[in-house]
């Protein structure tokens, strides 16, 4: 997440730069000014578009001004700010600006918050704004557009994902006669795997309790037995259905069974992995930009299918089109330009450690020849599984990990922790459908 | 807080000991004073005075950033606050619970070791400066630092401390993050190693205001150490200690950042203190209206220990 911030901030400085670049060239020009967003380059008087994004660290805030200058320069009548800051100061000042009209333009947010500013109105549909940039749902990894979407409508365009896959040491594993050419892809592989490092006296994956990356992976492996987190309306949980009692009793017996040691602190597993002592971690492709990787000799694999499907977490973020108190359309339609001239020239955001969206940019052969790590990640995506669209659902999702660190800690059994977890979150839902509307 | 209970004590002091002052005189004094409260109060009005008061309308009404209209419900929120099997009843009074333990476990020794430190300094020794800017060099660190550093250190597997213990022959793998009680432990010494120099330094004054007449006179009366100790430092630095308790508790009940960092709230939710939960389910999900109750309901909390704490104090001071 912090390298997400980071990431996102980098990309709001090149917005801003690029609309900056823009504004120098602005002429009269008539204005287009109709209700569509024209599927060519905004075409209206010279405007300035205001950017929020959270991309405050990591490559980001290098690479974000020079895209956004890029932009302006090659677009006289549009000037984009760049304001990046923390992506929680952001979903604080969001409903206060945007209703008093002082909210940016556009602006980015992960899937999971897209729901509950378009549940707040403050966002404005861009189905129009989709079908005029000629995107669908194809030009996007499965399921992606879907991520951003709510009651119906779009409200999101997908910018990033950053799936889940498995981090492995390659001198831990040789020290345990392994042979780190073959990455366990299924159950027996890992598990025979695991035992050998146990043998050699090696915990092979270290369980943490925590968001990072304890709730990712027992979210994957919840998919990967066939379960969801929750129903399809996200009026119940259903994280505490068999296949999440299934998924979070594997992760416990790693534990029990001696093939993770018990009470991994947050980050403890990357940071044995990366000081040798496990080999294997479940982690995010922003791992890929981490720079001590350059001390070890390491792979990353998808990560194994444990239970009886293919799945993987992925966190996504999406553009949004600002509903500001008295929207000037112009600026929208310079916002959508803006937007596509984004996607078409994300290639280089792969060095932030984020998967770009478009598929044609993604599928570039340039862009894993550039960046080879993130392959398996690629290779993953067409099962990958997205955050749940829904307003408020961070909320219930924070439940899942209480559960998680309940099990793991050994407070509780893993379907006495999901069951309580699912009880409360129920509750939440309750409480969301009541503060958002129906 | 402390603004009222310092009310409180002028108010209860015995008129006779208030200066006399000529009437023009004092109204001309008064003009004077309130021109140099001025710049302070019109930040205090608009930074504590104004939201206090809005916080406080806000917890009686079902207030909501998604909302034109807010509706006054009474004194609903509390309500439920004190109804067990609300959605917020269980986990507030969890974090009220947390805070109070972490309150508990930590004053005394935000009390105890600051004072033996400063007794230490106190005593010319060489190089009594420098450590004098030791003990106080990590209060000057945010909380996000000395809470990443410790992360660091207290890591369950590759943490310095637990490398040392097994050096020593003692248990390599205490969860000091992890698991309870380990997790109190930790978030008790991360903020004593933290705030010890602020309240060292202050009674390190209060030691050097201690006239040392009173010392030499009880020497002469046969005192030893410990007499001397007990029957001139203690009572000499009672006002101090009044001072330092107050900002202590308080402190200590407001605590936020360590849990946060170190512990995140863990394990499961039992080191999430009050103003964890209340940030959370104010300003993350956005339920600012039961938040606002919750704030009033630890601000009675702590008004009534700050009371208590003046009172007993003071009463040995008489």
């Amino acid at each position: 997440m912090k390298k997400g911030i980071a990431r996102r901030a980098v990309a709001a400085t090149l917005a801003l730069g690029v609309g900056i670049a823009l504004a120098g060239c602005s002429g009269g020009g008539a204005g287009a000014g109709g209700n569509a967003v024209p599927g060519e380059d905004y075409t209206g008087p010279k405007v300035s578009i205001t950017f929020w994004n959270g991309w405050t660290g990591g490559a980001a805030p290098v690479l974000v001004p020079k895209l956004v200058e890029k932009f302006n320069s090659e677009h006289d009548n549009i000037e984009v700010k760049n304001v990046p800051q923390e992506w929680g100061d952001i979903s604080k000042k969001m409903p206060l600006a945007v209703k008093a009209g002082k909210g940016p333009d556009v602006a980015v947010a992960h899937g999971d918050d897209v729901a509950t500013y378009a549940a707040q109105g403050l966002l404005l549909p861009a189905d129009d704004i989709v079908d005029a940039l000629g995107y669908s749902a194809d030009d996007f990894p499965e399921g992606l557009m879907d991520a951003g979407a709510y009651k119906g409508a779009q409200y999101g365009i997908p910018w990033s994902v950053t799936p889940m896959g498995l981090y492995v040491n390659n001198d831990v594993l040789k020290s345990a006669g392994i042979d780190p050419a073959t990455v366990p892809t299924d159950k027996d592989g890992y598990m025979k795997a695991l035992e050998a490092l146990k043998a050699a006296g090696i915990s092979g994956e270290w369980v943490d309790g925590y968001v990072f990356t304890g709730t990712f992976e027992f979210e994957s492996l919840l998919w990967q037995f066939g379960g969801d987190l929750y129903n399809d309306d996200v009026t119940e949980a259903t994280f505490n259905s068999d296949a999440g009692v299934q998924a979070l009793t594997h992760m416990v017996d790693l534990i029990d069974k001696g093939y993770s040691p018990p009470n991994v602190a947050q980050d403890g597993n990357i940071k044995g992995l990366l000081a040798g002592q496990t080999a294997y971690n479940w982690n995010g492709v922003w791992q890929t930009t981490n720079e001590s990787f350059n001390e070890i000799d390491w792979t990353v694999a998808p990560v194994p299918q444990i239970g009886t499907e293919q799945a993987v977490w992925s966190s996504s973020t999406h553009w949004m089109f600002m509903n500001n108190k008295g929207q000037d359309k112009n600026k929208t339609a310079a916002a959508a330009t803006f937007v596509k001239w984004m996607n078409e020239n994300s290639a280089g955001w792969a060095e932030t450690g984020e998967l770009p969206a478009a598929n044609d940019v993604r599928n570039d052969p340039a862009l894993v020849e550039t960046y080879p790590n993130l392959k398996p990640f690629i290779d993953s995506l067409p099962y990958a599984h997205y955050e749940t669209s829904a307003p408020g659902i961070t909320a219930a999702n924070a439940l899942i990990t209480t559960a998680l660190n309940e099990a793991v800690t050994g407070k509780k059994e893993p379907k006495e922790a999901l069951d309580d977890a699912a009880k409360q979150a129920n509750e939440i839902l309750k409480q969301n459908a009541a503060k958002y509307g129906d | 807080m402390q603004p009222s209970t310092v009310t409180n004590l002028a108010t209860r002091l015995p008129s006779s000991r208030r200066p006399r002052v000529a009437r023009t005189g004092a109204a001309r004094h008064t003009g004077t004073a309130y021109l140099f409260l001025a710049p302070f109060l019109v930040l205090f009005t608009v930074f504590v005075v104004a939201p206090s008061i809005f916080g406080l309308w806000i917890s009686v009404t079902d207030w909501s950033p998604f909302k034109d209209t807010q509706n006054f419900i009474g004194l609903q929120n509390y309500i439920d606050l004190f109804t067990p099997g609300s959605i917020t009843f269980g986990d507030f009074w969890q974090s009220m619970g947390a805070t109070g333990i972490f309150t508990v476990l930590s004053v005394p020794c935000l009390l105890i070791i600051p004072l033996f430190i400063a007794i230490l300094l106190n005593n010319n020794i060489r190089g009594g400066t420098a450590f004098r800017a030791i003990f106080f060099a990590p209060y000057v660190l945010g909380v996000a630092v000395i809470g990443v550093i410790w992360k660091y250190l207290l890591d369950t597997q590759s943490g310095m401390l637990n490398h040392i213990l097994g050096m020593l022959g003692l248990p390599s793998d205490i969860p000091w993050t992890v698991d309870v009680p380990w997790a109190w432990v930790s978030l008790v010494i991360v903020t004593v190693w933290w705030t010890l120099g602020f309240n060292a330094v202050i009674l390190l004054a209060g030691l050097k205001a201690i006239n040392p007449d009173l010392y030499e006179a009880a020497a002469l009366d046969g005192a030893g150490m410990f007499r001397k100790f007990w029957s001139v430092t203690l009572p000499g630095l009672r006002p101090v200690m009044l001072f330092v308790s107050t900002t202590t508790i308080l402190a200590s009940a407001n605590m936020f950042g360590q849990s946060y960092i170190l512990t995140k709230g863990g394990p499961a939710n039992t080191t999430r203190t009050a103003i964890m939960y209340i940030s959370d389910q104010g300003l993350s999900q956005n339920n600012m209206a039961p938040a606002a109750a919750m704030s009033y309901i630890l601000f009675a909390f702590l008004a009534v220990i700050s009371v208590i704490n003046f009172r007993l104090q003071r009463e040995k001071t008489e």
